[in-house]
């Protein structure tokens, strides 16, 4: 009886283990996958070093462009990041604040930084959101509109921007970023390129603490001196070098960041604009403009540009990145399960298998796959339910698989692009690719899990997320 | 399961070992970084006092005792912000160094960035031998982005093939290109008559059509009023509604037949053409359809016709009153709106 009692354990075991290692072999298969895609794309299109040979030849051409930024109590930055907005190098664009009934004086630094006066102008009622206050130019300034509404989270805040904005482009940054001065034109190239068919592009977000920022614009890049923040270097640089630009070669590309994305805006009015209470505002828009395309059986392009247009404070504590992290996996969860007839569904093409696929797999089973594989692999193998063989396979996958997709991402980095100043730079960043493996995945994975738990009892709360202000970083 | 162990072994390893090496060629270009540097300010600071001296034997010197990539990216940077002869001369000193065979070689085996930067220097440069290379590039070029590059940078030089041909070579796929819009308003006058025949062939894709249509009334002028007034009732959208705008800058004497009829299209884009463009000519004759198309389904078309109208100067605000304080309708709305545009009284 105790036998076969023990058979059906290590049957058990032995199942439960495949599936672990099975999702961890398959995000492996993906990641390394990625990277040879992303390394053919990036030496088939290297990027444009020089801004004014970018404005040489697209500024007679380039569309106007609306810039929206949503702004929710962000009194500590905002007028900085206005002006860094205003001075980028563009030659038609308007900068759309849009104050998201923010509780500080949000609204009055603008008006008081930028002399604002209320000001009438027609726009069209296209997306439903909170009702506008009022709208203010700058008789400083024509390319400045300012938007006081009434409270109503940050897709709320777009969708009231793509209705007053009146640029065929319109794009999307949080108000606490810093774009580099060329971004916008960087970002438009695609939309010059092929303008019929491209219909959303995403840019590169870079991380810029530590960096020394002056008057709104990075002007020395340094690495964090924090490990959490260096961490998330190694993070971003997966993230965008790898995984994003391998998607955007196939057409497959299913996020552009809400830090900053472009965005045609018919396109974006047809699909409903940002749905209102996402935890995922940025997936959510873009698995709409797929589904959107692919019904109307129209062509079309979403891109990915691997040029830096777009920097960032990451969280330094571990609450707020935790808090970060949870809320992007609740984000992954709702956008996966309110569009699951898109998975594996043929209509859908390589969007619904590709795209979706790799939703499920990194982000539905993997984290609790491999939270599952940190507890039970050792703890069968230490019972002797299971050979070494799967511990080591698990620690494989989990440790030096994770070391060799973070350094290739670092060496894609160095071959093609060379964005980090130092040597001493790559020095670091290649210690922090090892060193994140062991401790900081792990968290990470665990906050994952944690969002999977807080997606089930359905919470939608954002957490505070605290910041120090980028003008703040290295003087 | 070894074997997953064994690769990730094997595959790290390489990996760290391959990043090793990058840092150690990274810190070899930061001490060449240092040198080019300084070679760079050496080609400015030679250029600088060119412009001052036209020492050209010193010019050539100095260009010839720096990598030839050095001289060309300060040089070409420089020459930006040249104009007649000072230009000329810096060019002719360039091409006695033999910098245009090096771009020359950029444009064939350069990456995709960098041949298209070539062939805007091949341009810029002008040599004699300048117009083959872009032409083999034109004809050759596996990048649709390359061959646009090309084609402005022979459109600049005066060496475009017919445009057809050149299209051709292009291909399909950069026809979509908005580059085409820069390389049609490069165009020469004596050539005009290329881009109306293009604009005019059905079978060519409307993008383009209307990029062509663009160009010539950007340049052409009252010339091709009625060429334009000919396309206003084109079957491709795109097409008419390019057409409209140009006659909008061009005028025409059967305008306000054509864009009265142009505002019943069923084509929002045409019928939003239409109205600014009898905003642009200050038509106050047709504000009666204008007025009516102020309750189209479209905003663009609606906001467009308020604007035509309030370009009309009072007779038009006279009508948008009117409107406006009529009962609550789209119509009524769209006028409040319009009058209501600017700073908050």
């Amino acid at each position: 009886m105790i036998a076969d009692w023990s058979h059906e354990v290590v049957l058990a075991a032995t199942i439960l283990s495949w599936f672990i290692i099975g999702a961890g072999l398959a995000q492996t298969t993906i990641y390394l996958l990625q990277l040879v895609v992303a390394g053919y794309a990036l030496s088939e299109r290297p990027p444009v070093a020089r801004s004014a040979l970018l404005w040489q030849r697209y500024g007679d051409v380039a569309p106007p462009i609306a810039l929206l930024v949503p702004a929710y109590n962000e009194a500590l930055n905002v007028v900085e990041s206005v002006h860094s907005m205003l001075a980028l190098e563009y030659p038609n664009f308007e900068v759309v604040v849009i104050n998201d009934g923010s509780k500080d004086n949000t609204l009055q630094l603008l008006i008081e930084a930028f002399k604002l006066v209320k000001f009438h102008r027609p726009y069209e009622e296209a997306l439903a959101h909170q009702p506008i206050r009022g709208l203010y130019s700058s008789p400083m300034t024509e390319r400045l509109f300012v938007v006081d509404k009434e409270n109503g989270g940050k897709a709320d805040a777009q969708n009231a921007g793509i209705n007053v904005c009146r640029a065929p482009l319109f794009c999307v940054i949080d108000g606490d970023s810093i774009l580099e001065p060329d971004a916008l034109m960087r970002a438009a190239q695609p939309f010059i390129d092929d303008p019929e068919r491209t219909i959303a592009v995403g840019g590169t977000i870079r991380i810029a603490n530590g960096s020394r920022i002056e008057a709104g614009r990075v002007r020395e890049i340094h690495l964090p001196r924090r490990l959490l923040p260096l961490f998330q270097v190694v993070e971003y640089l997966r993230a965008f070098l790898m995984a994003r630009l391998a998607w955007s070669s196939i057409n497959t590309l299913m996020l552009v960041s809400g830090a900053f994305g472009m965005f045609r805006r018919a396109e974006a009015v047809a699909v409903g604009g940002f749905t209102k209470g996402s935890m995922g505002e940025d997936l959510d828009i873009v698995i709409k403009l797929h589904r959107h395309m692919r019904d109307t059986k129209r062509k079309y392009r979403i891109q990915f540009i691997p040029e830096p247009v777009c920097w960032t404070e990451a969280p330094e504590t571990l609450s707020v990145l935790a808090r970060q992290r949870s809320r992007w996996q609740r984000g992954a969860l709702e956008c996966f399960f309110r569009y699951r007839s898109m998975l594996f569904n043929p209509r859908y093409g390589r969007v619904g298998f590709l795209g979706f696929g790799h939703i499920l797999v990194v982000d539905v089973l993997g984290p609790v796959a491999e939270v599952l594989g940190y507890i039970l692999i050792p703890a069968f193998w230490l019972l002797g339910i299971l050979s070494a063989e799967y511990l080591l396979a698990f620690t494989a996958l989990i440790f030096t698989y994770g070391v060799c997709v973070s350094v290739c991402s670092l060496i894609l980095e160095e071959a093609e692009l060379q964005r980090f100043p130092r040597a001493r730079d790559l020095a670091v960043l290649t210690a922090a690719a090892v060193i994140e493996n062991f401790g900081y995945r792990q968290l990470n994975n665990f906050w994952r899990v944690k969002g999977w738990w807080q997606f089930l009892r359905g919470n939608q709360g954002w957490g505070e997320m605290t910041r120090t202000g980028l003008g703040g970083a290295k003087k | 399961m070894w074997y997953i162990w064994d690769l990730s072994i094997l595959l790290s390893t390489l990996s760290l070992v391959i990043m090793l090496l990058l840092i150690a060629r990274r810190l070899l270009q930061e001490r060449r970084g240092r040198a080019t540097a300084e070679q760079r300010r050496q080609v400015l600071t030679a250029l600088i006092a060119f412009t001052e001296n036209r020492d050209r034997e010193a010019l050539k010197t100095v260009v010839l005792a720096v990598p030839a990539g050095v001289a060309i990216d300060a040089g070409f940077e420089f020459i930006a912000l040249l104009r007649g002869e000072e230009r000329d001369d810096v060019l002719v000193a360039f091409n006695e160094c033999g910098l245009p065979a090096r771009v020359a070689r950029q444009l064939r085996k350069g990456n995709i960035a960098e041949r298209i930067h070539a062939a805007e220097m091949l341009a810029s440069l002008g040599s004699d031998d300048a117009s083959a290379h872009l032409l083999a590039a034109l004809t050759q070029d596996r990048s649709r982005e390359v061959r646009i590059a090309a084609a402005i940078a022979l459109c600049d030089l005066g060496s475009l093939p017919l445009l057809g041909t050149a299209l051709d070579f292009i291909g399909v796929a950069g026809q979509r290109s908005r580059r085409l819009i820069e390389l049609f308003r490069r165009f020469p006058r004596s050539r005009f008559n290329e881009l109306a025949v293009h604009a005019s062939r059905i079978d060519a894709s409307p993008f383009i059509r209307a990029a062509a249509i663009d160009a010539l009334a950007r340049a052409g002028g009252f010339g091709f009023a009625e060429f334009f007034a000919g396309l206003a009732g084109d079957a491709s959208p795109e097409v008419a509604a390019a057409a409209l705008r140009a006659l909008g800058l061009t005028g025409h004497a059967q305008a306000p037949a054509i864009l009265k009829r142009a505002m019943e299209n069923s084509d929002w884009d045409v019928r939003a053409a239409a109205a600014e463009s009898a905003g642009r000519l200050g038509l106050p004759e047709i504000a009666a359809p204008l007025s009516t198309l102020l309750d189209d389904e479209v905003w663009t078309v609606r906001y467009a016709a308020a604007n035509a109208l309030r370009s009309f100067g009072q007779p038009g605000e006279r009508l948008l009153r009117e409107i406006a304080s009529h009962e609550v309708s789209r119509s009524q709305r769209t006028a409040s709106l319009i009058l209501a545009e600017g700073p908050a009284l």
